[in-house]
């Protein structure tokens, strides 16, 4: 699998390290209850298909960037 | 719902690995649970060379050998989450550089067969063995690397948790809500964020 960094380009998934999920929003600093920072933290979709997250390019140019990949298909979108 | 129909029960077990998300969703419920590739290898047979497991702790792997002679070995998951059920290139040199490591007479070896698998990862790397928030409904999942090895104790304790709508002692600490209790299993721990490891 290759990924498109936005500052050097396609390259191989080996040099980037994945971030996890990127479509979960975090909860305001001084804001939400235990509930709320519980599930941003440890409950996942996990879908079987389209998925929005973070990745960086930990070889290349160490920038962090999101991208959407089918997880049924490993079929790489636009990188943000 | 089947295709044959519907199909009703008192009480209902999940245990699906690398699908248990997706079962639990109908229910309604969402998991502290990411569905990662494992990759794993058999090469071709030689005559008897290793007669256990040898784990290797420094990277992480693991070398046995199958009655037929062919080495069976793996290593880490490939670090992100994906049902594909094909691993990535990088990950089976990863993979052959530790047999080397550890055994470099096996430098020479063909590889037989290869797949990947789907490990559902929890944060804390250890599974569920519990009752959840609805009623009758149980799950056993989560294993992430482990299982076959666990599944004599599994059985055993799932199965009494199902019979007494109660955990036995031996997984009370197993359960859905533990990380919500900061009751985390310290048990090495490797979990489906693979960017701590």
């Amino acid at each position: 699998m290759r990924l498109p960094c936005p500052h050097c380009g396609l390259r191989d998934y080996s040099e980037f390290r994945y971030g996890g999920d990127a479509s979960k929003e975090r909860p305001k600093h001084g804001t939400g209850g235990f509930k709320a920072w519980h599930d941003y933290v440890f409950l996942f979709d996990n879908p079987k298909g389209p998925h929005r997250e973070y990745w960086q390019h930990v070889l290349g140019c160490r920038r962090w960037f999101t991208l959407t990949r089918n997880t049924a298909t490993n079929e790489v979108g636009a990188a943000k | 719902m089947g295709s044959r129909g519907r199909i009703n029960a008192g009480k209902v077990a999940i245990a699906v690995a690398g699908h248990t998300s997706h079962v639990a969703k109908m229910a309604g419920l969402r998991l502290p649970v990411e569905s990662h590739i494992l990759q794993a290898f058999v090469s071709e047979p030689i005559k008897p060379l290793v007669h256990h497991v040898v784990s290797f702790g420094a990277e992480l792997f693991y070398i046995s050998q199958s009655d037929k002679g062919g080495l069976v070995f793996g290593g880490h998951i490939d670090g992100f989450n994906t049902y594909t059920q094909r691993g990535q290139f990088p990950k089976v040199q990863t993979v052959a550089e530790c047999a080397v490591a550890v055994m470099p007479c096996v430098s020479r070896l063909r590889l037989l067969r290869h797949w990947g698998g789907i490990m559902d990862m929890t944060p804390d790397g250890s599974p569920f063995i519990c009752k959840t928030p609805v009623k009758n409904l149980y799950l056993n999942g989560g294993w992430c690397y482990q299982g076959f090895k666990a599944t004599p104790a599994s059985g055993w304790t799932f199965a009494h948790t199902i019979a007494n709508d109660e955990p036995h002692d031996l997984n009370r600490d197993f359960s859905l809500d533990r990380f919500e209790r900061g009751g985390e299993l310290d048990e090495h721990g490797i979990g489906n964020w693979t960017y701590k490891q």
